[in-house]
This record gives structure tokens, sequence and C-alpha cells, in this order.
């Protein structure tokens, strides 16, 4: 009689459970002897990343400075995507971060600061004075670079900023000049008019300075504060004072309160023209032509310069961020000053501070749209041409007047600031006697 | 969850169907070569031992089939949805562009350019930021200050009034449609889901071992259904993230919307 079938009946012949794994140990020994041969060349597939290197743009992007900060945070975006497109820097991609200070002095310190402490190798920005002396001690702390682009007042050095503007010496003063001489305007009374911030207050100290050493005085100081939009009393105030012309440092969206006012008046820009410091092409966009039109702006760059190496830096522009884009002066400087860098890393083959700060002390120089550019070691400003440009009905200008070279940076003129130096390749700043510009009002 | 395995959404999308395939297909040879030994005699001396197992497993799948249906379904919805949050964004952003064009100058090509500069961030910084896992934050100021300047325009005329009142309705859905899409781009099913999917998968392969046959049908049957248990993880790896890796969401929307704008 059959017995039960047993569960497991006899396994065929074939491959069995230990030939595998004696095979398996087999093929993992081989395998592990050929691997690097025969592996070459295989991987995931992961694209390999190069290392990312932060740069902050400090840039007012909403609030009253956003009109014109805006675009200059587009030009250095558009500096560091072409650095990118290039192969980057030192190997590595620059990762522009630009967090949104909103035209407030005290949260430039605090995003510089948080830019300072994921990593940024360096920071471009600032537009007002006030925010600049604001994000200087905290770029100081840390020993990193501030990259400033905007005009400014002088009486300051600070071995952590290279200052991309004109000082008072390449602007201010040039334009007195000019507003003064017989080839230029040929006006006497000149009204001081400006916003109540750092860069107002201490150049139209300079030009009272600058006048006085002339014999002469201003017909009128006044100040309204930073996005102030009713001039119609300081249109008022200027008229009544006599003034033939008026030096506007009026910044940001108040200018746009200024010439309403004085088309309110009826101000003729032939009987008293304005001439405007911080006025430029992307503030025009925000103004009607026929309130601006004959109307004055000085300045190292205007968009109008005919030179090839300018026409094609705007088309480039404009072919990233959009055809009806313009750019000015602050935009010129702060292409320049991305560059500038970019540069100075490639010489010190460093991103650290200090290895920077000897190439400007070797002199650095850089061909930009509006011409070349040299960095003057001592004081780690720029070197640059002033030109004046009377404004179109095309929210353009009309270059009347260039200076024949380029004029040396002395953020300290003598008249205003006696003693006073910054030499960082010999000592640093010297002190001189000591000024009161509020006081001297 | 952990974004420290975000790396696999970097691997070519045929490259990390076949990743996946080959572990779980891995994973089963493997354990039918060192495991199975030890799990053999669990079922040994059971008569018909093939059909119980044959039939837990059956029972088993039918739940872990559901199971795995409905995730993959879930993941192509929050695929497919945070796709409809962008075109909707995109066209939005369309509208409001048209609207303001319409407003007297200067104020239409400030906002305007305002309006170029958010699409351009959102293709050029926002779409890579977002690929990685990350949420975009500087958008937030480039809406802000759109509407920062939407707000300073105030209307003259009746049509005027018309014309920003529709402005400010079509800026609120296309806010609304941005925060959406920043919100699917951390969306992805919860860790718990995983869990209980890869725990489904370990139970069948564990299973699949106890069946007795030839060696050499083990490994070709359970590698069938191991690759096939592969494919489907693949599959809902792929579309968990809506933003991640080469079946992902693209700023194609916004592309086209940014050239039409470029045109002079």
């Amino acid at each position: 009689m059959p017995g039960p079938a047993s569960p497991n009946p006899p396994r065929p012949t074939g491959l069995s459970r230990r030939r595998a794994v004696a095979r398996a140990a087999a093929t993992c020994a081989a395998a592990r002897v050929l691997a690097p041969g025969l592996f070459v060349g295989c991987s995931l597939g992961i694209p390999p990343r190069a290392r990312t290197v932060p740069v902050g743009l400090l840039h007012s992007q909403t609030g009253t400075m956003a009109i014109s900060a805006t675009s200059l945070r587009d030009m250095q975006l558009h500096a560091i995507e072409r650095i990118n497109a290039d192969g980057g820097l030192l190997g590595c991609r620059l990762e522009a971060r630009a967090p949104d200070p909103r035209s407030r002095a005290e949260l430039f310190a605090s995003r510089a600061r948080r830019l300072l402490e994921d990593g940024a190798a360096a920071l471009f920005g600032c537009w007002t004075s006030t925010s600049r002396k604001a994000t200087l001690p905290v770029c100081e702390e840390f020993q990193k670079l501030l990259f400033y682009a905007v005009q400014y007042e002088g009486n300051e050095s600070s071995a952590c900023c290279v200052y991309g503007g004109s000082t008072p010496s390449q602007q201010l003063l040039p334009a007195i000049d000019w507003l003064t001489s017989a080839e230029g305007l040929a006006r006497k009374k000149i009204f001081l008019l400006g916003s109540d911030y750092v860069y107002p207050r201490t150049a139209n100290y300079i030009a009272r300075k600058y006048l006085a050493a002339r014999e002469q005085r201003p017909a009128g100081e006044l100040y309204l504060p930073l996005g102030h939009r009713d001039f119609s009393m300081a249109v008022q105030q200027i008229l009544f004072s006599g003034a033939d012309c008026v030096l506007s440092t009026v910044n940001g969206g108040s200018n746009l309160g200024l010439f309403d006012a004085l088309a309110d008046a009826k101000v003729d820009a032939a009987k008293l023209p304005v001439v405007s410091t911080s006025l430029g092409e992307d503030e025009l966009r925000g103004l009607l032509p026929g309130q601006v039109q004959g109307h004055f702006a000085v300045a190292s760059y205007f968009q109008s310069l005919a030179t090839e190496a300018n026409r094609e830096w705007i088309a480039g522009f404009r072919d990233e961020f959009g055809h009806d884009r313009v750019v000015s002066d602050p935009l010129e400087a702060g292409w320049n000053l991305v560059h500038l860098w970019k540069t100075a890393v490639e010489r010190a083959g460093s991103f650290d501070t200090a290895a920077l700060r000897q190439v400007f002390r070797d002199g650095l120089a850089w061909d930009g749209p509006g011409g070349p550019l040299r960095l003057d070691p001592a004081t780690q400003h720029c070197a640059k041409a002033f030109r004046v440009g009377r404004i179109r009905a095309d929210r353009q200008f009309d270059i009347v007047h260039s200076s024949e070279a380029q004029l040396a940076p002395d953020p300290y003129p003598q008249i205003a600031f006696p003693g006073w130096k910054c030499d960082w390749t010999d000592g640093g700043i010297t002190r001189g006697a000591e000024v009161s510009i509020d006081g001297d009002v | 969850m952990s974004t420290d395995w975000f790396w696999i959404y970097d691997i070519p999308t045929a490259r990390l169907a076949l990743l996946s395939i080959a572990l779980f297909v891995g994973v089963y040879w493997s354990g039918l070569i060192l495991v199975r030994p030890f799990l053999r005699p669990l079922v040994r001396n059971i008569r018909a031992a093939n059909d119980i197992v044959g039939y837990i497993l059956s029972c088993f799948c039918v739940f872990y089939g559901l199971l795995l249906g409905l995730i993959a379904v879930t993941a192509y919805q929050n695929v497919s949805e945070a796709g409809s949050n962008v075109t909707r964004e995109a066209a939005a952003l369309s509208a409001l562009y048209e609207d303001v064009s319409r407003y007297p100058e200067p104020h239409a090509q400030n906002l305007r350019w305002l309006l170029r500069d958010y699409t351009r961030y959102v293709i050029k910084y926002a779409w890579p930021l977002q690929q990685r896992g990350v949420i975009p934050q500087e958008g937030t100021i480039r809406a802000e200050a759109f509407h920062d300047k939407l707000l300073d325009f105030q209307p003259q005329t009746p049509a005027e009034e018309i014309l920003h009142a529709e402005a400010l309705r079509q800026l609120n859905h296309f806010l609304e449609c941005r925060r959406m899409r920043l919100f699917s781009v951390k969306s992805a099913l919860p860790a718990s889901m995983w869990y209980v999917m890869l725990l489904g998968a370990f139970f069948t392969i564990l299973l699949c071992w106890l069946f007795d046959m030839t060696f050499v049908a083990h490994l070709a049957l359970g590698g069938v259904l191991a690759s096939y248990l592969g494919t489907m993880m693949y599959l809902i790896v792929d579309m968990n993230q809506p933003f991640r890796g080469d079946v992902s969401i693209t700023a194609e929307a916004f592309e086209t919307l940014y050239a039409r704008m470029n045109e002079e």
C-alpha cells in the first residue's frame, strides 16, 4: 500500500540553491575584481552641481526708493547672470540674493547682517547715504565689502566700501562751475533744494562752502522729507527768493512732486532751470515729458552716450529685461562695480576681503559702457567723467557738456573738510578739523 | 519629512525607473538566496502549502493593490492640481498685464515692468528653487512691489475707476493662485503612507519567498512581480513632488507669457 504523499516531493535536478549561492559568491568576487573596469563611466546621471557663492543685492524694492533702486537691482542681477553664463567665478556659481529693505534704513542693517551671516561674499547695494551708513558698520563687523553705485556726498571713507558713484568733486562742484560759467548757463543765484537726509545736507554744505570761496551765496536753501510729494510751497519759496536756477538734490519719488509743482506754477525751464544730481533716465519714466523737458541733470553717464560699447550694453540689458527698459548713471556704475569685483576676485584668486583689498592697492581698471573706469587705490573710489544732460521730450538726455578727462575722486574736498584725507595705501584716514554740517546752514 | 533623499529627483527618469526595479528585484533575489532557507521550514510540513500561501497572498494583494492604486491616483491628482494652479496663475498674470497696459502713462509702463520682472523671476529663479523643493521667497517682494504701485494709482475718470477695480480683482485672483502654487511646492505624500507602502511591498515579497517551487522559476516569477512593484514605486516617487524630477510641472506657461510681454 502506498504511503502518504510527501509534502516535499523530490526536486528536479537543475540550479539548486547551493549552486546558486556558490555562483552568486563567485560572481560577486569577480565583480569586485573587475568592477573598476566594468563600471567606468557608469553613474546615476545626476548632473554635477558647481559650488555656489552667495552675493547680496541690497536694494529697496518697495517704498519711496523703489522707483530707482529696482532697476539697479536688475542691472546687477544681469551682471551676475552674465558672469554665471560665462562659467562663474573661480569655478563657483554666483547666487544672487536680493531681500527688500523697503526703503527703511534700519532694515538695511538687519538685511545686510542676515546676508553676511548666510555667507554672502560681498554686498552690492544701497541708494541713499542713510542706507549706506546703516549698512557699513555691519560690513565692517563681518569684514566684507559693500559696493556702492550711487553718487554721494563724500565726507566718508571705509576700507569695507568701494564707491562707484561720483563724489562732490566729480559731480556737484563741476556742476556749479558749469552753472555759473559763460560756457554753461551763466547763472548767479543758485537755490539749493534737497530731500532731508544725509546726501543733500552734506552736498549742499559743500556747495555753500564752494560758493563762499567764490564770494557767492546761495539764493536759498530748503529741505523736504524724503518721499514728500507736495512741493507747491517750496516752489513759491524758490520764486520768491529770486533764484535764477535750482540745484536739486531731491531724491526718489519726490522728484514727481517737485516737477508737478513747477509745472503747476508755470515755471519756464529756460528761465529757471532745475539742475538735478539725482535724476536719471529711470526717474524720468515717472515724470511727464512736458514737465521736465529743458531741465538738466548732471551725471557721469547718460544712456544717450553715442558709443558702440554703450549700444551693445544697452541691447544686452534690453534683451533680458525688456525692449523698453532704460539705463542710467547708477546702473552703469552698478554694472561696473560687479565687474570690478569679478576682476579683483580673479586676480586675487580668492573671495577673501583682505586679498581683494590688496588687489585694490595694486590698482584696478575696467572698460565700462560709459568708458574706461579706474579704481583709485588710495580712496577706493572711482575716477569718473562729468557730463551735463538736457532733458528731451522722449525722457532722454542731450549731452550738452562733457569733462575732457576723468575727474579724480576726492571724498574730502578741502574747501569743506580742511585737513581730512584718505589713503588706504598709506595709513587710512587722516582726521582734520571737526565740521558741523547742520550748524552751518 | 526629511529632504535628505531628494537627490533621487536629480536622477534622470529612465535611470530612476531602472534603479527602482533593480532595487526591488535585487531585494527579492537576495532574500530568495539568503532568507528563504530560514522561512521555508515554517511551511514545509504543511499540506498544500503553496495553496495556502497563494490564498493569503491574493487576499493581501487585494488590499495592497488598492492602496497602491489609490496612492498613485492621489499623487497624480497632486501633480495635476499643481499644474492647474500654475496655469491659472499665468492666466491671471496675463489678464492683469492686459488690464494695467490700459492705464495712463507712466503708470502703465511702471506696472508692466513690475509684472515682467515678476514673470522673469518666476522663470529664472523661482522654478529652479521649486525643483529643489524650496519655496521661493523673493517673488513675494516683487508681488508686493506691484501691489504697492497699483495702489499708488488714483483713478481720475469713471472709466479708470472701472479699470482699476477690475485690475484689483484680477490681482487678488493672481495672488490666490500664486499662494496655491507655493503651497504645492512642498505637497507630497505623508511619511506614514510611505512606511505603509514599503511595508506592504516587503510583505508581498516575504509571502512570495514562502512559495515552494524550483529555484529558477522562483527567480523568474518573483523577479517579474518585484520589477512591477519597483515600477509602481518609481511611478509614485516620480509624481510625489509636483515640481521635482523629469516628470514635473514646467514653467512653460510663464515662458510663453514672458515672450509675449517682451514683444515690441
